[in-house]
C-alpha cells in the first residue's frame, strides 16, 4: 500500500530582490519600495509516495534547493500548496544546523531533540552516530574547530541515523574520500531499501543517483521539464546541460 | 488573533526544547573564557562600583535616599538594568544568532526570542540574589514588600520578551535595525530614570512621558521594592499607563511577526 508523502500543488516561489538592506527595512513600512522579482520555482507540481526514490537534477539555479527547503519546511511557498508527512531529514547544507559552539557530542543531542526524538532515544543512537562520523576524539571539541570534511560526515552520520522519515540528500556526498563516500552510500542504500524511507537526491553526478533512484525530476529555470523514470530523466538532464 | 494562537502553541508544544536551549544559551555565552560564571558577577559588580565612585565620591552628589545609602538605591535600579540592556541588544540580535534553526530546519521562530530571554533571565536571577544578599549586610533584610518582586520580573520579562521578538523580527530583516537599537541603549539609559530620581521631577510633560517608559516602570519598581517600600497596586496610574505600553508592544511583536515570519528565511 502507497501513500502519499510529499505533495506540491502549483507550486511557486518569488524572491524579492532589494537594491539594499535599506531599501529592504523600508518596505516593511512602506508597499511603494520597488523590488525586482525572481522566481525561483515556477508553478511546480509534484507527489512523492512512500519509499520512493527520487533524484532532482537541474544546473546550478534552477530551483533544486529552493523546493527542497520548501519540503523541510524552511522556506514558505509564495503561492500554491506544500503538503509533507512524516519526519524530514535535511542535509541542505554541509553544516547543516550545527551549533559551532557546541562540541560535536552536543550538536548531536541538540539535532536530535530538535528532530522530535526523545532523549533516551538519542542516547541508544549516540554510539552509532558518534562511530559513523569516524571523527574519534573531536566529538568532544567544538564544531568550530571541525575541518569541513568532519562537519560533513557528523552531518551525514547524524541525519541518517536519527530515523528519518524522508531523507533528503544534497550534494552533501561530494565531499569527504571514496571509503566514506561509499559507506555512506551503502548507509543510505540501507535505510531506503530496510525502513522504507523516502528518498530526495539531488546531485550532479548522475551515476549515483542512478544507483539509488527509480524515478528522475530534471528541472529547468524552476520549471519541472521531465518527471519520469530515472533513464529518461538521466537522458533529458545530459541533453539540456550540453545544449547552451 | 490566530496568529496569537500560533505563537502560544509553538510555546507549548516545544516547550521542553525552549528550557534547553535557553540552559544551552547560557552555557554557550559563558563558557569559553575561564572565569566563565564569573563574568556573569564581575562585569555588573565593575559597573555598580563605577557609578557609585563617579556619583558618591566624584560628584558628591547624593547622599542617602530614603535612609538607604546611594549604593543600595544605585543597585536596586541598576540591576533590572543590566537585564533590559542585554536584552535590549541580544533579544534583537536573537534570530540572528540562531540562524541556523531557521535556515537549516523547521524551527518555531517565535521560540528563539523567547529561549534568549529565558537565558537572560536566569543570569538575572543569579543577579537578585546576590542583591538580596548585599542589602542583608547593609542591614536591610528582606520584607513583606519582596513579595511584589516577582510581580516586576512578569513585567520585564512579558514586555521584553515582545520586544525581542518584534525586534529580531525587523534586525533579521535589515542590520540597520539592529545598528539602531544598539546606538539607542545608552541613551535609553540616561533617558529612563535609572541614575535619577523619577520621582522628583517637575516638568509635568515629561513625567507623564516617562509613566510610558516601561524601563522607567520596571527599575523604579525594583525600587519601590527595595527603598521606598510602595506596593504596585498604590500607583494604578503607573501599571495602567505600563499595560498600554505593554498592550501596543504585543500588537507591534504580532504585526512584525505575521508580516515577516514567511521572508526571514529567504534574507538570513
Amino acid at each position: 500500500m502507497k501513500n502519499t508523502v510529499i505533495d506540491f500543488q502549483d507550486v511557486s516561489k518569488v524572491y524579492k530582490l532589494y537594491k539594499n538592506d535599506k531599501q529592504r527595512l523600508l518596505s516593511v513600512f512602506s508597499k511603494k519600495v520597488s523590488y525586482k522579482k525572481k522566481r525561483a520555482v515556477d508553478h511546480v507540481s509534484f507527489t512523492i509516495q512512500k519509499g520512493e526514490t527520487v533524484a532532482i537534477f537541474g544546473k546550478n539555479g534552477a530551483g533544486k534547493s529552493t523546493v527542497l527547503k520548501m519540503i523541510t519546511g524552511v522556506a514558505f511557498p509564495t503561492e500554491g500548496n506544500i503538503k509533507v508527512e512524516g519526519r524530514v531529514s535535511a542535509l541542505l547544507e554541509l553544516t547543516s544546523g550545527f551549533d559551532p559552539e557546541f562540541t560535536g557530542r552536543e550538536n548531536i543531542y541538540l539535532k536530535g531533540r530538535l528532530s522530535g526524538l526523545k532523549e533516551q532515544e538519542i542516547q541508544e543512537l549516540e554510539e552509532e552516530i558518534v562511530e559513523f562520523a569516524e571523527i574519534g576524539e573531536y566529538i568532544d571539541q567544538p564544531v568550530r574547530t571541525y575541518s569541513s570534511g568532519m562537519k560533513a560526515r557528523l552531518g551525514f552520520a547524524i541525519n541518517v541515523n536519527i530515523r528519518p522519515e524522508i531523507l533528503i540528500v544534497d550534494e552533501a556526498l561530494s565531499v569527504g574520500d571514496v571509503a566514506f563516500k561509499d559507506k555512506c552510500l551503502q548507509k543510505v542504500n540501507k535505510i531506503v531499501n530496510q525502513d522504507g524511507v523516502t528518498l530526495l537526491f539531488v546531485t550532479h553526478t548522475t551515476s549515483i543517483a542512478r544507483q539509488f533512484c527509480k524515478r528522475g525530476i530534471v528541472m529547468k529555470n524552476g520549471k519541472v521539464i521531465c518527471d519520469d523514470d530515472i533513464d529518461i530523466a538521466i537522458d533529458v538532464y545530459g541533453k539540456s546541460t550540453r545544449k547552451k | 488573533m490566530s496568529t496569537i494562537s500560533k505563537i502560544i502553541k509553538e510555546h507549548y508544544e516545544w516547550r521542553s526544547q525552549v528550557f534547553k536551549l535557553a540552559k544551552a544559551d547560557i552555557v554557550k555565552t559563558y563558557s569559553g573564557s575561564a572565569l566563565g560564571w564569573a563574568w556573569a558577577i564581575v562585569k555588573p559588580t565593575i559597573t555598580i562600583l563605577v557609578f557609585w565612585f563617579a556619583f558618591s565620591v566624584g560628584l558628591r552628589l547624593k547622599s542617602d535616599i530614603e535612609g538607604y545609602p546611594f549604593i543600595l538605591w544605585l543597585i536596586a535600579g541598576l540591576v533590572p538594568w543590566f537585564f533590559m540592556s542585554e536584552i535590549i541588544v541580544q533579544g534583537a540580535r536573537s534570530i540572528r544568532k540562531y540562524k541556523y534553526l531557521v535556515t537549516k530546519m523547521k524551527f518555531p521562530v517565535s521560540t528563539i526570542p523567547t529561549f534568549v530571554s529565558l537565558s537572560k533571565l536566569t543570569v538575572h536571577l543569579c543577579l537578585m540574589v546576590i542583591v538580596i544578599i548585599v542589602f542583608a549586610i547593609f542591614g536591610r533584610l528582606p520584607d513583606i514588600y519582596m513579595l511584589q518582586l516577582p510581580f516586576y520580573m512578569l513585567c520585564m520579562l512579558l514586555f521584553f520578551v515582545e520586544w525581542s521578538l518584534f525586534s529580531a523580527m525587523l534586525s533579521s530583516m535589515s542590520k540597520d535595525f539592529l545598528n539602531l537599537v544598539k546606538s539607542v541603549t545608552t541613551a535609553l539609559f540616561w533617558l529612563s530614570g535609572i541614575m535619577w530620581d523619577v520621582n522628583k521631577i517637575d516638568i509635568e510633560w515629561l513625567k507623564n512621558i516617562l509613566l510610558f517608559n516601561p524601563i522607567t516602570y520596571v527599575s523604579s519598581g525594583y525600587r519601590n521594592v527595595f527603598i521606598y517600600k510602595i506596593w504596585f497596586f498604590e500607583q494604578p496610574t503607573h501599571l495602567l499607563c505600563y499595560a498600554v505600553t505593554l498592550v501596543t508592544m504585543t500588537i507591534l511583536a504580532i504585526w512584525s511577526y505575521k508580516k515577516l515570519i514567511k521572508e526571514i528565511p529567504d534574507v538570513l
